[in-house]
């Protein structure tokens, strides 16, 4: 090196003194924003420097956080899953608990409404193994004063009678089986009918002349002249009413979910279901501010939450009203809402 | 053009080296520079001529020594640039410089003695000289310095022109051996 420098001595000053000149000049001339030629060139020369240094350090630290770093993951990501399956199933537990609680909360705004009837809240336990035959099992039976051709009913509307007793269980026939029979009238014009199940979802009203005006939607309530269901509860709603021979083939869309049944209110009794005043209601219920205000807001004409009709004239079918959460009258053999583990 | 290469490394040993008074290239310089700046005040003729260029020129190919052709011609276009206002100091530094270099070394290579060939000597020096300040100033200010014009050709011609008359003057200031 210091060979070639002796022998090129002449170039080798030529080039010293041309760049000490230029780095004289480099540092008087100055470029945009009043910045000197010999920073703005320090500048060009340390960033791709600092930048391949910045990109080095940053890969060797995704290497060592991608791949040396990641040895206990594989642990922690199955403990992580175990967790979420974990979660989802407590998940769907609370699901399911919240279902149940606002099913029993209707159930107990029903029975605040018909504190002086006698009714026996039950569980569907069951349904029948034969698909022709509409029929289902609660957990209620002998020991519990249950009896045959006692009606069977939700908040929303009819559902059946029981059929079946035995000492703990007892079988409830459903209102779209073919052999049950309810005694019905429209809510509107009271004309008598009855409801009769033909093995399809949907029950039909029969005994209807043609000359009836009906409309799709009309309210079908009891009659009470079948001595198992009192006057006035809800059966359901005209589907499609079609001109028959001798009589009109009626429709029914039952109010209650037959298909989806968990919770049911057995009557002990046939006598007539008058729900109370809204505010005796959330008096003697100590109903909470949310369900007070449902209860008001009803109007005093028709109770749907109540599955009853006081004036029929005036019914169309509804979205089910805000229900509160209140506690419940537990009845002996009653299932706790008490969450499951 | 033959008569100019009195060429060839062969030849190189043989090539005389000429020396000069005492203070005479300091004094020429100055001289140089100050007849510069005196004949600037008196309009745009004077610029046709670059005096510091042909001093360069001259004692670079009378001295043949490359370093003190560099240290001189650097020197020479600091001072230039030092007097002047608009150009950063340096530049006419590193055009000179790299001129003193070259004219010491042709100096120790061709006969520079004739004329005609001290002519197209400076003529091809002072067209260098621009091409080496239009780079310069084009990198480092941004300029857009041209490398050939009618006007710098003109200037070319009356600088040797010029630089014949003035290095017989200066000849006459070399010590006899």
């Amino acid at each position: 090196m210091i060979d070639a420098f002796s022998r090129h001595r002449p170039l080798a000053l030529l080039a010293t003194v041309v760049l000490a000149q230029v780095l004289l000049l480099a540092f008087q001339i100055k470029r945009e924003n009043n910045v000197r030629l010999i920073r703005y060139w320090a500048v060009e020369l340390m960033t791709p420097l600092e930048r391949a240094g910045t990109w080095t350090f940053s890969h060797i630290g995704g290497v060592w956080s991608g791949y040396v770093g990641l040895r206990n993951t594989r642990a922690e990501n199955e403990r992580l899953r175990n967790d979420v399956n974990t979660l989802r199933l407590r998940n769907r537990e609370l699901e399911s608990q919240s279902a149940e609680a606002h099913r029993l909360a209707t159930l107990l705004n029903f029975r605040e409404a018909h504190l002086e009837a006698p009714m026996l809240a039950a569980q569907v336990i069951g349904a029948s193994a034969d698909p022709t035959s509409h029929t289902l099992f609660i957990n209620r039976g002998e020991r519990d004063h249950v009896r045959r051709n006692m009606g069977v009913i939700t908040p929303d509307g009819v559902v059946g009678k029981i059929v079946e007793v035995f000492p703990s269980t007892a079988q409830v026939l459903l209102i779209n089986d073919k052999d049950s029979g309810v005694g019905a009238l429209f809510a509107s014009s009271r004309t008598h009918g009855v409801v009769k199940g033909s093995g399809d979802p949907e029950p039909h009203m029969e005994y209807v002349i043609n000359e009836e005006k009906l409309q799709s939607g009309d309210a079908l309530v009891t009659s009470g002249e079948d001595r198992i269901f009192p006057k006035d509860l809800l059966i359901g709603n005209v589907d499609e009413a079609k001109p028959g021979n001798p009589f009109q083939v009626i429709s029914v869309r039952p109010a209650a979910r037959l298909d989806r049944l968990e919770d049911v209110i057995v009557l002990l009794t046939q006598q007539e279901l008058v729900p109370k005043k809204s505010e005796e209601a959330s008096g003697a219920g100590e109903a909470t501010p949310a369900q007070t205000s449902a209860q008001v807001a009803t109007p005093p004409t028709t109770s749907r939450s109540s599955g009853v009709v006081t004036d029929p004239n005036k019914f169309k079918p509804a979205a089910t009203p805000v229900q509160a959460v209140a506690p419940l009258n537990k009845t002996p053999g009653a299932k706790s809402p008490a969450p499951r583990r | 053009m033959a008569y100019m290469l009195n060429v060839g490394a062969h030849s190189e040993p043989n090539v005389e080296v000429h020396k000069f008074y005492g203070g005479t290239i300091i004094g020429t310089v100055l001289l140089a520079l100050v007849f510069q700046a005196f004949l600037h005040k008196y309009g745009r003729w004077s610029e046709l001529i670059d005096l510091p260029l042909l001093v360069t020129i001259y004692f670079g190919v009378s001295r043949r020594n490359p370093v003190s052709g560099l240290f001189l011609g650097g020197a020479i276009g600091i001072l230039q640039n030092a007097l002047s206002h608009d150009n950063p100091i340096g530049m006419y530094g590193i055009a000179k410089t790299i001129v003193g270099y070259l004219a010491s070394s042709v100096g120790a290579r061709i006969d520079t003695e004739h004329p005609l060939s001290r002519f197209g000597l400076i003529f091809l020096f002072f067209h260098f000289h621009q091409v080496i300040l239009a780079i310069t100033q084009r990198v480092l200010l941004n300029h857009s310095t041209p490398f050939f014009t009618l006007r710098l050709l003109i200037d070319s011609v009356v600088t040797a022109a010029f630089g014949v008359i003035l290095f017989a003057l200066l000849d006459r200031l070399r010590r006899r051996s």
